[in-house]
C-alpha cells in the first residue's frame, strides 16, 4: 500500500524535477551589479595577495574569493558548476587541467570580445597558444609560467664532498646521465638518497624539455613513438636502478617529512615549488639553494584566469585580468610570492633580475627560472596530457617503490594508456 | 453462534455519515501527508538520482560538453575493462578482510561487556562508540601515518624487533589490510553495541541455569549466545556488507602520488573510487554512472541472498 502511492509521487517529483534541470537555471550572462565579482582559486599558489592588492586600489569593488582546494579539485568543481549550477566570475585554470576546458571552448567567454586582442602581445606567444582554441577564441589569460630548476642542500653537499656553490654545481649536471652519476658519488659518500623520487624529479622534468611531449604538432598522441618521452622514461628507471632515490612521492607524508629531516638532497624544483619547500621544512631555511636543471631549459606548470560564460559580471572579471595580469602587477606578484611572470618583457627589470631569496641562500631566483624559459622549445598539449603524464608516472612509481619489474614498466605504461585514453 | 451471526445481521446500519464528503477525504488523505516529506525528499534526492543513471549510463557523456547516445557501450566496455575487474575484486577482498575480523571482534567484546561481573561497564560501552563518532578522513590521515613506511610507528616498532620496514601503500596486499584495518576500527563498536542490546534481551537465568549445569564459558558462548543473536549477526553482515561495497574515503585519501587510483597500479581502488575517477577525472559521466549501475546490481543482490537467508531463518525458528 505504502509502496503502491510512493512511487507515482516519487515518479511525479522525478519527471517535475527532470522538466526543469536542463538550462534552466536561468541566471543569464552579465546580470550582476558589474563591479562586484566572484573569483575561484586555488590553494597555494597565493592569489589572496593579488586580490588584497586589487581591494586596495578599488575600495568600493568587492571580490568574493574562494580558495576551492588544490589545483585538481578546483578543477573538478569547476567541471561540476559548468555542467549546472552556479558558476564564478573569474576562475584559476592549472595549464594540465586546461587543454579539457579548451576542447569545450563553448563553456567560456572568448576574452577577445572584452578586448583580449590588446594585451595578448605582452605575453610569452607559446604560453598564450595554450589557452586558445582552434577557432582563435581567447579562453584565459596566464597568471604564471614554471620555470625549472634544482633545489639542493649545500650542508648536505659539502658533506658529502660535493661543491656547493651554485654555478659549480651546476656545472657537474649537464645533462641526465650526468646528475644520475652525481646522485651515485653523493649516495657512495653519504649513503644517503640523492633525490625525492624518479618518477617527479627525473622524469617529468626530463619529458617536459623536449620540443615534443605526448602529441605531435597536429594534435595527435604520439607518447609511444616520441623519443623525447621514452629517453626521460629510461633515465627515469636508471635514476630507480643507480639506488639514487628516496622513493618518497611528491606531496605524500613521507617526502614532507623526508624533507625536513634531509632524507635527500636535491629535488626538482619549479618555481611554484619553491613555496612547497619554505612551508614543509620551515627550519631548513639557509640550508638550500638552486641550481640550474640538467638540459639547462623547461617549464612545468604555470596557471590561467578564465571567465565562464554565464558569469554574471564578466566585465568586472575582466577589469581585474587587465589591471593584475600587466607586466607591472606580475613583476609586483613575483617579489611578493615568487610567481613566474609571463610577460617576457619584465624579465629584465631589475627587481626580477636582482631578486634573490634568503631561503634559498640568496639564490638569484628571477635570473635562475627566466633563464630556463627563454631556451624553451614549446610542444603541444592535448586533453589526455594529464592522463598520459600520470599513468607514465605510475609506472615508474611502481618500479621505484612497488617493486614492479623494469623491464616491463614500459609496455605496461603504453598498455595502461591505452586502456584509459582508448587511441 | 447462530445467535450471534443474526444478531450482528439485524443490527442497526451505521448512522450515515454527518460530515461533508471533502473532511472525509481530508481525514484520508492525512496519514499520507504526515509520511509525504520522507517520500519527496527520497525521490528528489534518492529516485531521482538513481533513475537519472540509469538513463546517464546510456550516453557518452561529458558535463561540460556533448551527449550522444551510444546504448550498451559503456556496458560492454565496462566489462571487457581490468580496470574494473580490478576495482571489483579490491572491493570484494577489502570487504572480507574488514567484515569478518570486525563480526568476530564485535561478537567477542559484546559478550565480555555483558558479562554480570564487569566493572565500569557503562564506561566500556560508551567508549568503544568513540571510533564511530570520528571523521574518516581524520582516521585515514592518522592511520596513513601510523602505518608509513619511513617514519611511521608501526614500522618503528617492527625496526626495534629487527623486522625490515613494510611499504603498505605500495603493495596489494598491504594496501588491503591497511584500508581494512581503518573499516574494522570505525564500525566494531557500532557493531558491539547492536549485539550487545540483542544479548541484554536474553534472560539471565538461561545463562545461570546453564551454569549450574555445568557449561563452560565457551558452551554458553557457543550454544545460547550466538544462536539467539543470529537475526542481529545477518543484519549486521548485511549493512557492513553494503557499506563495504562502497567503501571510498580510505582508498582516495591513502595515496597522494595517485590518489584516484589508489597507488600506480590501482592496488587499493575500489569501485567507488573507480566510479569517480571515470566521472570526475576523466570527465566520462556515462561510463561513471555505468559502473555505478553495476555497483547497485551488485548491492540488489547481497540484499536479495540476505532476504533469503533471513526468511530461511524466520522458518526454522
Amino acid at each position: 500500500m505504502k509502496l503502491r502511492t510512493a512511487v507515482p509521487v516519487a515518479l511525479a517529483a522525478a519527471l517535475v524535477l527532470a522538466g526543469c534541470s536542463p538550462g534552466s537555471g536561468g541566471d543569464a550572462a552579465g546580470t550582476g551589479d558589474g563591479k562586484s565579482f566572484e573569483f575561484w582559486s586555488f590553494t597555494g599558489i597565493n592569489q589572496k595577495a593579488s586580490v588584497d592588492a586589487y581591494k586596495a586600489k578599488h575600495p568600493d569593488i568587492e571580490v568574493k574569493l574562494t580558495e576551492v582546494g588544490t589545483s585538481v579539485e578546483t578543477a573538478q568543481s569547476l567541471t561540476t558548476a559548468l555542467a549546472g549550477g552556479k558558476v564564478p566570475d573569474l576562475v584559476l585554470i592549472q595549464g594540465d587541467d586546461l587543454p579539457k576546458f579548451v576542447q569545450q571552448a563553448q563553456n567560456f567567454i572568448d576574452l577577445r570580445t572584452l578586448g583580449a586582442d590588446d594585451i595578448k602581445g605582452d605575453y610569452l606567444d607559446w604560453v598564450m597558444s595554450q589557452s586558445t582554441a582552434e577557432g582563435g577564441e581567447i579562453l584565459g589569460v596566464p597568471t604564471d609560467v614554471g620555470g625549472m630548476a634544482v633545489a639542493y642542500r649545500t650542508d648536505l653537499f659539502a658533506a658529502a664532498g660535493l661543491p656547493t656553490d651554485r654555478e659549480a654545481v651546476g656545472a657537474l649536471w649537464p645533462t641526465w646521465d650526468a646528475f644520475i652519476e652525481t646522485g651515485k658519488t653523493y649516495k657512495a659518500a653519504t649513503g644517503k638518497a640523492f633525490v625525492d623520487n624518479a618518477a617527479t624529479s627525473v622524469f617529468y622534468q626530463s619529458v617536459n624539455q623536449g620540443p615534443q611531449k605526448y602529441y605531435d604538432d597536429k594534435g595527435g598522441v604520439v607518447y609511444g613513438s616520441s623519443p623525447q618521452v621514452r629517453t626521460a622514461f629510461d633515465q627515469a628507471l636508471k635514476a630507480v636502478d643507480a639506488g639514487i632515490t628516496a622513493g618518497q612521492s611528491s606531496f605524500s607524508n613521507g617526502w614532507s617529512a623526508g624533507m625536513a629531516q634531509g632524507q635527500f638532497a636535491t629535488l626538482a624544483a619549479p618555481s611554484w615549488m619553491l613555496n612547497a619547500i619554505r612551508s614543509n621544512a620551515p627550519d631548513t631555511k639557509g640550508k638550500w639553494d638552486i641550481a640550474v636543471i640538467p638540459g639547462k631549459s623547461g617549464n612545468w606548470g604555470g596557471s590561467y584566469l578564465a571567465i565562464p560564460k554565464r558569469a554574471k559580471n564578466p566585465q568586472a572579471a575582466w577589469n581585474y585580468i587587465k589591471e593584475m595580469q600587466s607586466p607591472q602587477s606580475q613583476l609586483e606578484h613575483f617579489v611578493d610570492s615568487g610567481s613566474l611572470p609571463t610577460t617576457p618583457s619584465v624579465y629584465q627589470d631589475p627587481a626580477l633580475a636582482g631578486h634573490k631569496d634568503p631561503f634559498f641562500s640568496d639564490a638569484p631566483t628571477g635570473t635562475i627560472y627566466t633563464s630556463s624559459l627563454l631556451g624553451l622549445k614549446p610542444f603541444v598539449i592535448g586533453p589526455d596530457s594529464s592522463t598520459i603524464g600520470q599513468e607514465f608516472l605510475n609506472a615508474i612509481t611502481n618500479v621505484e617503490q612497488g617493486g614492479g619489474d623494469p623491464t616491463k614498466a614500459w609496455d605496461e605504461a603504453l598498455k595502461n594508456i591505452k586502456t584509459a585514453i582508448g587511441k | 453462534m447462530t445467535t450471534t451471526l443474526s444478531r450482528a445481521r439485524t443490527a442497526p446500519p451505521a448512522p450515515p455519515p454527518t460530515g461533508r464528503p471533502f473532511r472525509r477525504l481530508g481525514e484520508r488523505l492525512a496519514p499520507y501527508a504526515y509520511i509525504a516529506p520522507f517520500f519527496v525528499i527520497f525521490a528528489v534526492f534518492g529516485l531521482f538520482p538513481l533513475l537519472f543513471t540509469f538513463y546517464v549510463a546510456l550516453f557518452d557523456w561529458n558535463p561540460i560538453g556533448d551527449h550522444t547516445f551510444i546504448g550498451m557501450d559503456n556496458f560492454t566496455r565496462m566489462l571487457e575493462d581490468p580496470r574494473f575487474w580490478n576495482a571489483a575484486g579490491n572491493t570484494v577482498s577489502i570487504w572480507f578482510l574488514s567484515t569478518v575480523p570486525q563480526l568476530a571482534l564485535a561478537l567477542l567484546l559484546a559478550h565480555v561487556l555483558n558479562h554480570a561481573r564487569l566493572r565500569f561497564a557503562l564506561f566500556f560501552r560508551m567508549s568503544v562508540l568513540v571510533p564511530y563518532i570520528t571523521s574518516v578522513a581524520a582516521t585515514t590521515i592518522v592511520f596513513a601515518q601510523l602505518f608509513d613506511r619511513d617514519y611511521g610507528l608501526l614500522n618503528w616498532l617492527l625496526g626495534l624487533v629487527g623486522v625490515e620496514a613494510i611499504d603498505f601503500t605500495q603493495s596489494t596486499w598491504g594496501s588491503h589490510v591497511l584500508i581494512a584495518t581503518m573499516v574494522l576500527w570505525r564500525w566494531f563498536g557500532y557493531t558491539t553495541l547492536l549485539y550487545l542490546a540483542s544479548l541484554q534481551a536474553i534472560p539471565r537465568d538461561v545463562f545461570e541455569a546453564a551454569a549450574i549445569d555445568g557449561a563452560s564459558g565457551w558452551k554458553q558462548f557457543r550454544h545460547i549466545t550466538i544462536p539467539s543473536l543470529r537475526p542481529v549477526i545477518i543484519f549486521t553482515v548485511v549493512t557492513s556488507t553494503i557499506g563495504g561495497l562502497q567503501i571510498f574515503t580510505e582508498p582516495l585519501l591513502l595515496s597522494r602520488s595517485a590518489p584516484l587510483t589508489c597507488g600506480p597500479i590501482r592496488q587499493c581502488q575500489t569501485l567507488t573510487l573507480f566510479l569517480y575517477e571515470q566521472g570526475f577525472g576523466q570527465f566520462q559521466f556515462g561510463y561513471g554512472s555505468a559502473i555505478g549501475v553495476a555497483l547497485f546490481v551488485l548491492v540488489v543482490v547481497v540484499a536479495l541472498i540476505n532476504y533469503l537467508l533471513s526468511t530461511r531463518i524466520r522458518a526454522e525458528r
